[in-house]
């Protein structure tokens, strides 16, 4: 049957699920998979909020949870909803995050959240445990719920559509760490639209994913929409699919899942990443929406997907592309499920692009011509203007900053007036991402803002360049963290240019390279691809005296040349 | 050195973001920030080749890859024979 909303609470949709249906399955690998039913969750549910209160949790109340990919941390956000409390996720610490640099990125975002509770698993690493600051917060082991909770009874939720549901995080480690703050109703209202462009159904419908919980694409396309929509969603954790992508493949043939959404670079590394000998194992044939989003989608990265798995029964109408993002939800467009195959792709000519901002249509194969895949066509009730640095509202065709209105638009940045400010104008929320609107699609082409993204997830380079300036033997502020173009990947790469204090110590680039490439590890969790060390006074300079990343950009690209990769030159063709 | 852990080296040697790097049996790779975790698929699947075994996901942490000495103790330890 075809999906209706007409839930008043997050919580009355869970509430109202078949019990005997299943909802999650968590899966390990091939011989190990844990399947609850919506009746198991809610049980589970039931527990983690029986935990809360009994910790003096209650309505409102923030509540920060830590714990890796999998149904303990899905029942523990769903338990604090139980409660009318906000949860909020915050990644997992990997092993290669030191504890004393933890410590930091953590007390931030519970300090600005003033969390009542912060959960944690059993498994949580003990070095890490001394180094957290919680202020007032509690610090709660989640319940085992090896034991369900069955059908007991639970404090009245109290929830009302207006009530905050939970917190999704943007981007950002420390001290830019922007929490979006989301109603019930907001959230109802966005998934309304969504499942109605996407066509779902219940009975249909079997959602794959393995992305994170704490980014929106995991928590609201993979999690909150299965949950509202009663659909089953199969999920492995991020680290066993990006080691083993052909994973992806496997559990789709198992299940006959129908729908993922997956950051652009994923549908290279998986055919990339699958040996040949495997590929007609698999079955693709139940896939009905592989979703591009997240990152910049690009043509040739689809195709490479659809090329390696038609034989394997993949349609070419299973290919979709949309734009979103945590601060309306989720998403703002998506390419259109019926009619034609796949998003609109288009050839604009490269000069004009690049000089005036203007998309001038040509033919596919032009010399000189750029290629843009469209991110789909507006939800219902989102509406977009395309603005010039100036402000000017621009027409169709030319390139701006995307600003977006909508019914599920956040209200601000929780306890960040000073972002929110920034971020919302005139009732337009300023996404700082830079694209064109035509012919009713929607084309994203890159960020105005500061923003690297690494695989789907945002990163400021303003993160790394401090860690990068934090060693003694780079000059303080004379660093710039960059991404660049990898068309290997299909997604960027972090390149770092930095001046050292004196020209000699330049012979000890290799000792100083290795130090900050292992100094970003231990903060930030991400490597580095590429490390260029300067003599004094290379990086340019605004005229504030500050780095200019533009400028300093063009400068490095004209220095090494191998890094300048044209990202919208895309060699194949739809049908190639 | 076995014949294996210097193939495995090679391997290595052709991900490392540090071109002409010397690495041996115990260089820390994923905690140094030589290899990412999008690399590890790479070291995962010649793992796999060179110990004739299947390396099942979700089994295996980045942290037990994280030199070529503790790929060989892993793959050991969660290796099943190929199907």
């Amino acid at each position: 049957m075809p999906v209706t909303i007409k839930y008043r609470t997050l919580v009355d949709a869970l509430l109202s699920a078949p019990a005997d249906w299943p909802f999650v399955t968590d899966w390990i690998d091939e011989d190990e998979q844990k399947t609850a039913t919506f009746g198991e969750f809610r049980g589970m549910a039931r527990v983690q909020a029986l935990l809360l209160k009994d910790n003096g949790v209650s309505v409102g109340d923030r509540v920060v949870l830590i714990m890796p990919q999998g149904i303990p941390l899905m029942s523990t956000f769903a338990g604090a909803m139980l409660l009318g409390a906000v949860p909020a996720i915050l990644a997992y610490p990997n092993f290669k995050v030191e504890p004393s640099k933890y410590r930091f990125g953590l007390a931030g975002v519970t300090a600005n959240l003033r969390a009542k509770a912060v959960v944690i698993d059993n498994e949580f690493p003990d070095d890490l445990l001394g180094h957290v600051t919680l202020g007032e917060a509690r610090l709660l082991r989640a319940a085992n719920v090896g034991a369900f909770g069955g059908e007991r009874d639970l404090p009245d939720p109290a929830n009302e559509p207006g009530s905050l549901a939970f917190i999704q995080h943007s981007a950002g480690t420390t001290g830019l760490q922007k929490g979006v703050a989301l109603t019930h109703a907001a959230v109802l209202r966005h998934l309304e639209h969504l499942s109605a462009v996407l066509n779902l159904d219940e009975a249909r419908d079997i959602v794959y994913s393995w992305l994170p919980l704490y980014h929106d694409m995991g928590l609201i396309a993979c999690f909150i929409l299965p949950m509202v929509c009663h659909l089953h969603v199969v999920m492995q954790s991020p680290l066993d699919w990006v080691m083993h992508p052909d994973t992806m493949l496997q559990i789709f043939t198992d299940y006959k899942c129908t729908l993922a959404w997956l950051p652009n670079f994923s549908f290279q590394f998986v055919p990339r990443r699958t040996p040949r000998e495997r590929w007609s194992n698999y079955d693709m044939s139940s896939a009905r929406a592989l979703i591009n989003c997240s990152e910049p989608v690009r043509a040739s990265s689809m195709n490479e997907f659809y090329n390696a798995f038609a034989p394997c029964g993949l349609k070419q109408s299973a290919l979709h592309a949309s734009y979103a993002m945590a601060e309306n939800v989720f998403a703002v467009t998506q390419s259109r499920i019926h009619g034609k195959p796949g998003p609109e792709v288009i050839w604009a000519d490269g000069q004009r692009f690049r000089a005036e901002h203007i998309i001038e249509l040509v033919p596919e194969g032009t010399p000189g011509a750029v290629c843009f895949t469209s991110s789909g066509q507006l939800l219902p009730s989102n509406r977009v203007q395309i603005v010039s640095d100036s402000g000017e509202v621009l027409q169709n065709g030319c390139v701006g900053e995307i600003a977006i209105q909508s019914d599920s638009l956040f209200q601000g940045y929780y306890n960040r007036a000073d972002l929110t400010e920034k971020a919302i104008r005139d009732g337009w929320y300023y996404s700082g991402d830079l694209g064109f609107y035509l012919d009713d699609e929607l084309y994203v082409v890159g960020r105005k803002k500061d923003l690297l993204i690494i695989g789907g997830e945002n990163i400021y380079p303003q993160d790394i360049e401090e860690i990068v300036c934090s060693h003694p033997a780079i000059h303080d502020g004379r660093a710039i963290a960059l991404g660049v173009f990898n068309p290997d990947l299909g997604t960027e790469d972090i390149v770092v240019v930095a001046e050292v204090e004196k020209e000699e110590l330049l012979q000890q680039a290799d000792e100083i390279e290795r130090e900050i490439r292992s100094n970003v590890v231990a903060n930030m969790g991400v490597a580095v691809r590429t490390i260029f060390l300067k003599p004094p006074k290379w990086i340019v300079k605004s005229t504030a005296g500050k780095a200019a990343r533009s400028t300093t950009r063009q400068k490095l690209l004209a220095e090494h040349p191998e890094l300048a990769v044209e990202p919208y030159r895309e060699k194949t063709t739809r049908d190639t | 050195m076995t014949p294996e852990a210097q193939q495995m080296i090679d391997q290595v040697v052709k991900l490392v973001r540090k071109p002409g790097l010397q690495i041996d049996e115990n260089t820390p790779l994923v905690s140094s920030g030589l290899i990412d975790s999008m690399a590890l698929v790479d070291l995962l699947l010649k793992l796999e080749d060179i110990t004739h075994l299947r390396i099942p996901a979700g089994k295996v942490q980045p942290k037990d890859m994280n030199t070529v000495a503790l790929m060989f103790a892993t793959a050991q330890r969660v290796g099943k024979p190929r199907k």
